[in-house]
């Protein structure tokens, strides 16, 4: 089984800085996003799962339609595989409505003018990221335990969280050495691959995107600085080689 | 000698120590209460005669209360005033409040830069405090800047005995920092044993008051029915939300609003 | 309030944070909503509570400019408040713990009871030692993971006593507890019943706030002199008390006189100042008085010297090496010197023996030393008066503190 973790804004500097082994596994680096005019998160996991660098197509739809973009089946490297099972990423079959209304509430936290009503909206905002990280860890587990030859979960709680609160060092290293024990719990049961579209840099105790992602194998890889494109071929060529 | 009479000898040698080393020197002064308990301490350290420039960066934004107590402590404590402001550009620019941050670079910060260079400082004093934010924990008393105001905090000369940094390199300019060891509460309390002038708006009007002072759009007042100085002690004892809770966030908040609409979030 | 300064060492991963969290929380003195969010976070994620969470602003990493409502540093207790200096852990941080543990008037050094003495137990222990902290408390953490056994305790106490020992560290209390189940933090638990000592926090309120030493001989190193309508010498009192109409000498001069009076602002008829004070002094005679005389009574003086045995601890991380000259700074004094035999060098973490009658010492290792300075200075041994017992070197910035073991007379 090739399993895909797919962390929505996992970020190099803080996998190190939080020493999270299971994040890091055997072979880590960081990944080229640099032909990107800016690190989005639509564009890049399109693009990731074309092998194309969607960006123009994706911008074209304008800052709103973007987030209801979903590539067919057969565009994508999915269509590689007998019985794949591909889990709330974004640009394919992702929870629409759960993603909207986070984007929803960011809107209103900016928009809010008084502290207190912030803070309700952040707690607000903060919970349904849970809510929702829980739900797809809980189906990225039990799918690993079937048959597939490919399982991919979409975990957004990193960038989620992060955009409210990455300088919040507390709340970032608990959701980091969460994903850590995820990725510990996996690691054994297959090929696995941790990527990242972005990173995040702070803004106070806000999140940025940070211009470049996140990769690691549990196996010995020549990747060295990939762009996000590649990993369309490299998965692809992993298949082959198992079967 | 008590807790205060500890802080308070402290800070003088701290102020002693740094006109010692440096002619050129300027105390920056706020008018609010640190920095005004700071210039208390110099005027003991120098038997009334505070033989610096005090540094008022005037950003054109602050409250009426604030000019009236500055002009009061001027001439009543006999001072040297240096308005430092920069105000004039910002409103021919037309930077307000609104562009937080880049107000505060151009209202403040370039007020001093020009001050700076103007009257060639080699070393300010400032009223900051260790229990004010998180960062501050790591302050020296001699903490060195360079032109450009950075400060590399993760690498910085150890501190020990009180051998400060005395020896400032190129362009950098000292900040010292009488006021590092003291508390919020160490300040009123101070403020109460030496009678010190209090501004009004740190007192309660109809519930609600300044727990500290800066520009009028970005400070909001705090719930309180305190409205004397021992309610004020005593609403400090008790509390434990930060003092500055909310104030620096907004010009963050606004930096991060913009780069996100910038990534399609918005 | 009163207050104590508190430093807390110890090796990496022997629980540091969530001591520190522990005390924070068991004193109910953490920032409002700071333990709710944690708790929420760790209940969202399905996770037992961590308190050393709780304390990641007292942490390296925190900082990037980050304004979350997290200033504590300090925590209350019945009888005073403590303030927690920041003393990081790892290894290139030295020049901070040290910064910090120079300040502190009390230690907590814990250890992990089922690793025992490691690499940083013996750093921190030995600088703890050097800068001459004589309030320490040991605790042995983890003690959840030994079932909270004393015989596993008794054997690592007693190999770790013997190592303090060696460093003449003779820790006031030695206390079994579990930072993160909260037993002997400020409860005592059925868990531990065997042991009858005090709880951490009691064994804390036992300590005394470090008071300047006002029953020592008069040491009164002048800072600077200021011509007024009087000549007024200042400075910081930094042991014994002056009063007015004591005969005094101004060191290393020898020059004698009379206090005619104490200068205080706002303030007439001061008689006396004693040791912490920063004051001024009037003298009946004109005497030539500076910055780096040291006035004392006429008798139990303090040593004039120019070669002084002392231990250094270097922390830059340019080496020092022979005949670089550095500047000498005791009290207000300030002299050029050379560092003329560093006859022992040694590892500050193995506190391994390095080198004998070295040329060099490198940054993190600890040097016994003669130091030669270029004119006479006022200085006095460690364990008598540390104010004057006590020193840096300065290149731009200090590189090295010193402790005066031994003074050789002139």
């Amino acid at each position: 089984m090739i399993i895909i973790m797919a962390v929505d804004a996992l970020e190099y500097e803080k996998v190190e800085e939080f020493n999270c082994r299971n994040l890091k596994q055997k072979c880590y680096g960081k990944t080229d996003i640099s032909e990107f005019s800016q690190p989005r998160t639509m564009v890049l996991w399109s693009s990731f799962m074309t092998g194309k660098n969607k960006e123009e197509e994706v911008l074209r739809k304008g800052d709103k339609e973007m987030w209801n973009i979903t590539w067919g089946l057969e565009e994508t490297l999915f269509s590689e595989f007998k019985s794949p099972v591909v889990l709330d990423l974004p640009g394919f079959n992702y929870d629409k409505k759960v993603h909207d209304k986070s984007r929803e509430l960011l809107k209103k936290f900016f928009d809010a003018k008084d502290d207190e009503e912030k803070r309700k909206i952040r707690r607000e905002y903060n919970n349904d990221a849970f809510e929702h990280h829980k739900k797809v860890k809980q189906d990225f587990l039990r799918a690993i335990k079937e048959k597939h030859d490919l399982v991919l979960g979409y975990f957004s709680i990193a960038d989620v969280i992060g955009h409210l609160n990455f300088g919040n060092t507390t709340m970032m290293r608990m959701i980091y050495k969460e994903l850590d024990e995820i990725a510990a719990e996996i690691n054994s049961k297959g090929k696995l691959i941790i990527l990242s579209d972005h990173g995040m840099k702070p803004i106070g105790v806000f999140g940025d995107h940070s211009s470049y992602g996140f990769w690691s194998t549990n196996f010995e890889t020549k990747l060295r600085n990939p762009r996000i494109t590649d990993f369309y071929d490299f998965i692809i060529e992993l298949k082959r080689k198992q079967e | 000698m008590n807790h205060l009479d500890r802080l308070e000898s402290k800070s003088i040698f701290i102020i002693r120590e740094a006109y010692k080393k440096f002619r050129k020197i300027g105390m920056l002064w706020s008018i609010g209460k640190d920095s005004t308990t700071m210039l208390w301490l110099a005027k003991k350290a120098f038997y009334g005669r505070v033989p610096f420039p005090v540094i008022y960066i005037d950003t054109g934004l602050h409250f009426k209360e604030m000019y009236e107590f500055r002009d009061e402590c001027v001439k009543k404590w006999g001072l040297k005033l240096i308005v430092s402001k920069n105000y004039e550009e910002a409103e021919r620019r037309g930077i307000g409040p609104e562009a937080k941050l880049e107000c505060c670079t151009v209202r403040k910060t370039e007020a001093l830069k020009k001050t700076i260079a103007e009257y060639k400082f080699e070393a300010l004093l400032l009223g900051i405090r260790r229990d004010e934010h998180g960062i501050r924990a790591k302050e020296r008393v001699f903490s060195p800047r360079n032109r450009d105001f950075m400060w590399d905090y993760k690498d910085q000369p150890p501190e020990l005995w009180d051998q400060f940094k005395t020896r400032k390199e190129g362009e950098q300019h000292l900040r010292v920092h009488p006021l590092l060891h003291w508390t919020e509460l160490d300040i009123w309390e101070y403020i109460k044993r030496e009678k010190l002038p209090v501004n009004p708006l740190y007192f309660a009007k109809k519930g609600k008051r300044y727990r500290s002072l800066g520009c009028m759009p970005c400070t909001s007042p705090v719930e309180s029915e305190a409205d004397t100085v021992d309610k004020i002690i005593n609403e400090v004892k008790e509390s434990k939300v930060a003092e500055r809770s909310g104030r620096a966030q907004d010009k963050e908040e606004a930096n991060a609003m913009q780069k996100l609409r910038a990534l399609g979030y918005m | 309030m009163e207050n104590l300064k508190l430093v807390i060492v110890g090796h990496v991963d022997h629980g540091k944070s969530t001591l520190i969290g522990r005390l924070f929380y068991d004193t109910d003195s953490l920032p409002e909503g700071r333990i709710e969010e944690i708790r929420e976070i760790c209940e969202a994620l399905g996770k037992e509570l961590e308190f050393a969470y709780v304390m990641d602003h007292l942490e390296e990493e925190r900082d990037q400019g980050i304004t979350i409502d997290t200033a504590q540093t300090f925590f209350r207790t019945k009888k005073r408040q403590y303030t927690i200096i920041d003393a990081p852990g790892h290894v290139e941080f030295l020049k901070n713990m040290i910064t910090g543990a120079s300040q502190a008037e009390a230690a907590i050094l814990i250890v992990d009871v089922n690793e025992g003495v490691q690499e940083q137990t013996r750093r921190h222990a030995y600088i703890l030692s050097l800068l001459g902290l004589d309030q320490v408390i040991v605790v042995m953490n983890k003690m959840d993971l030994i079932n909270y056994k004393e015989e596993m305790y008794d054997e690592v106490k007693k190999e770790l006593l013997k190592f303090l020992e060696s460093i003449n560290i003779n820790p006031t209390y030695v206390i079994p507890i579990s930072a993160k189940g909260g037993d002997f933090i400020a409860k005592k638990t059925r868990n531990l019943s065997w042991y009858d000592g005090p709880t951490v926090l009691e064994a804390l309120d036992t300590f005394k706030t470090k008071n300047s030493p006002r029953d020592k001989p008069l040491r009164f190193p002048v800072q600077d002199v200021y011509k007024y309508d009087k000549r007024i010498s200042v400075g910081r009192i930094e042991s014994g008390i002056i009063r007015v109409g004591d005969k005094i000498k101004i060191l290393p001069s020898g020059e004698e006189t009379i206090v005619k009076s104490i200068a205080e602002y706002m303030k007439e008829n001061v008689m006396q100042a004693e040791a912490g004070k920063s004051t001024g002094i009037v003298t009946q005679d004109k005497v030539f008085v500076d910055r780096g005389d040291v006035i004392t009574h006429l008798e139990d003086l303090p040593v004039i010297t120019d070669t002084i045995n002392a231990h250094i601890f270097w922390m830059d991380k340019q080496p020092f090496k022979k005949p670089e000259r550095l500047l000498f700074k005791c009290a207000t004094q300030e002299v050029m010197c050379s560092i003329e035999k560093i006859e022992r060098v040694i590892d500050s973490s193995t506190l391994r023996l390095l080198r004998r009658d070295a040329d060099e010492i490198r940054n993190r290792e600890v040097a016994d030393t003669v130091i030669k300075t270029e004119k006479p200075v006022v200085v006095e041994d460690f364990n008598k008066i540390q104010e004057l017992g006590r020193f840096v070197l300065q290149r731009k910035d200090t590189c090295a503190g010193g402790i005066i073991t031994n003074i050789q007379k002139e």
